[in-house]
């Protein structure tokens, strides 16, 4: 994807975050992750995928 | 800060008909004086101030910005006293995560941006206004009463001594700020939104030996939660920028003992240890407001008065002297008798798009400095963090500094013709930058910018065809004069004809043997014509194009 790509993703999801609300943001993303992951090459992959997200998020 | 120096106030005998008053002597008002000055054309400037602002305000002038300055001979003091940058550096807490550089090459006529404080841009565009004459510069001039009449503008005010006058004027320009007397006098509002988000502005003297470009911290660990900018300014002044949480107090977060601490906590944090002291403290909200139209009969406006945008990729001053380099020539034509007054029309047009385009960056660059909303709070904190380990989105933090804007579709807009352009500028953008041979040595293509309309014939041939001899003899005077100038690939450059050595030109305008580009004063590119078969009627397209009154009434 491009520069104008990513922004245009990452206004989505913002966008849509706030329309759904702080409490079901979690239930949103899990969804979103979980639909991405599963379209990963093999089970390692996405393993890898969710550790590298699990570090990031304790930084 | 130094003094401005007053002039007396008006005697009644002085008072009468000008041309054109200019609203507001601040940076875009001054400006739009010297741009006038500099096409022949006289004004008078109301401001209500003693002298040039106080405190550095807007400090980041872009490439075209200078520019601007260029064609009334303001550029050398600006790019003497300013500190020149190419790019910033941006940090998530203390780890960095961007390292950003704006489009640059050796030996380039201007920086992509200098800093420098407002009140010196202000001094050095009063200066060229001066050196030009025909400037009457009335500070301590409160503004009171606008009449717009079809015939002209009344124009009342009042000079520090208490007296009040009026004057005559067949155009004003308001050019004074965001809260414009002029845009309140005739009723119109400002369009569009404005953003919760709080920055406090501070700046401080202090002795730095670090490099001049954009620093930027998220969430750094001397104000954890806070997002820092900070910027280089001559004579030892940094400038600080920092968000305020949603639940802070305004006037709270102004007060030098909240204000100082944190300053001291990020400047211990980066090892700034050299003393300092605050110089000037401001707070600010992001806001995304436009004039629909920026002409009302023979009233015009330009910078804050027309359009307010988030300080985020510094498109405020710098999209006002935009707006002021775009309306001087313009209106210098339709004062001359060269245009007919739609032409400025197209002023409109082409600047309120401008400023729709900068606000739609500008919003952008906003939704991360100052998230709008948690969405956004959310996606920062994910992109910050990705972006130490995924490369492919560290361009999200990118601060989109400004950059001159495309008049798409504007009537002046010519065609292109011919063979089509695989590249090059179209009509409507600015025409590139090249380094070439003159008589005077290697020079800077945008150099011929700025005071008439230029026919850049590129040819090999020393002799220029019979119909390019004569264009541009017809007696018209700045700035509706043409220049033909030829570009060369080799050979001895003389007074019209520059030659290209290092191929800049050639390659950055597409050109092949034949090729003619037409530039406007503003140097955007009016028209291109690739292989010109037939003869190209530049006077004649210029005629039809600006209107020229006798035109008009023959329609």
């Amino acid at each position: 994807m491009n520069n104008a790509e990513i922004e245009l993703i990452y206004t989505a999801l913002a966008e849509c975050i706030a329309r759904v609300g702080k409490a079901k943001t979690s239930l949103l993303l899990a969804t979103l992750a979980l639909d991405l992951l599963s379209q990963q090459p093999d089970a390692d992959a996405a393993l890898e995928r969710i550790l590298q997200a699990e570090r990031l998020a304790n930084i | 800060m130094a003094s401005g120096g007053r002039e007396t106030a008006l005697t009644p005998a002085e008072t009468g008909h000008v041309p054109v008053v200019i609203a507001g002597g601040g940076p875009v008002g001054l400006t739009a004086a010297a741009l006038l000055a500099h096409h022949g054309v006289s004004c008078l400037v109301l401001e209500a101030d003693a002298s040039w602002c106080d405190g550095s305000r807007a400090i980041c002038l872009s490439r075209r910005s200078q520019e601007i300055l260029g064609w009334v001979g303001a550029d050398r003091s600006l790019t003497a006293k300013g500190l020149s940058w190419v790019g910033g550096r941006s940090y998530f807490r203390d780890t960095e995560v961007l390292h950003f550089e704006m489009p640059s090459e050796p030996a380039e006529r201007f920086a992509p941006m200098v800093n420098i404080q407002q009140y010196y841009v202000e001094q050095y565009a009063h200066a060229a206004a001066v050196r030009a004459g025909g400037v009457d510069m009335r500070w301590s001039t409160k503004l009171r009463a606008v009449r717009a009449q079809a015939s002209g503008v009344h124009v009342e005010f009042r000079t520090a001594d208490g007296g009040s006058h009026c004057v005559h004027t067949d155009w004003l320009i308001a050019c004074d700020g965001g809260r414009s007397t002029v845009r309140e006098q005739l009723g119109l509002q400002l369009e569009g939104t404005q953003y919760e988000g709080r920055y406090v502005i501070v700046d401080i003297e202090q002795n730095t030996r670090r490099e001049v470009e954009r620093l930027a911290w998220f969430d750094p660990p001397s104000n954890p939660g806070s997002t820092i900018l900070m910027h280089r300014q001559p004579d030892n002044v940094w400038r600080i920028d920092y968000q305020v949480a949603d639940h802070e107090d305004p006037m709270e977060a102004v007060k030098p003992e909240n204000v100082l601490p944190r300053v001291q906590a990020h400047l211990d944090m980066i090892g700034e240890r050299a003393p300092w002291r605050p110089l000037w403290i401001s707070i600010y909200n992001a806001k995304c407001l436009t004039l629909p139209s920026y002409r009302y009969g023979r009233v015009l406006f330009a910078g804050d008065a027309a359009h307010l945008v988030p300080i985020f990729g510094v498109r405020g001053l710098n999209s006002g002297l935009d707006d002021a380099g775009n309306l001087a020539w313009k209106l210098a034509l339709v004062l001359k008798g060269h245009a007919g007054d739609t032409l400025l029309d197209s002023y409109s047009s082409e600047r309120v798009l401008a400023a729709r385009e900068n606000i739609a960056h500008g919003a952008k660059s906003t939704e991360f400095m100052a998230p709008p909303h948690h969405g956004f709070a959310l996606m920062r904190e994910a992109a910050l963090r990705l972006a130490l380990v995924a490369p492919g989105v560290r361009s999200l933090i990118n601060p989109r500094q400004t950059s001159p804007v495309e008049y798409v579709n504007s009537v002046l807009n010519q065609k292109d013709h011919g063979t089509a352009f695989a590249a090059g500028a179209r009509p409507g953008m600015p025409a590139p930058e090249a380094r070439l041979h003159t008589p005077q040595g290697l020079r800077h293509l945008t150099a011929l910018f700025g005071t008439h309309f230029v026919a850049l014939y590129f040819s090999r041939n020393p002799h220029l065809p019979r119909y390019l001899e004569q264009a541009g003899a017809a007696s018209r005077s700045d700035p509706a004069a043409l220049r033909v100038v030829r570009v060369a690939e080799q050979g001895a450059a003389d007074a019209r004809t520059v030659v290209d050595e290092l191929g800049q030109a050639w390659q950055r305008y597409d050109a092949v043997e034949g090729t003619i580009y037409l530039i406007r004063p503003d140097g955007y590119v009016m028209g291109r014509w690739r292989e010109s078969a037939a003869p190209v009627d530049i006077d004649g397209l210029l005629k039809e194009a600006l209107k020229e009154p006798h035109e008009q009434r023959r329609d």
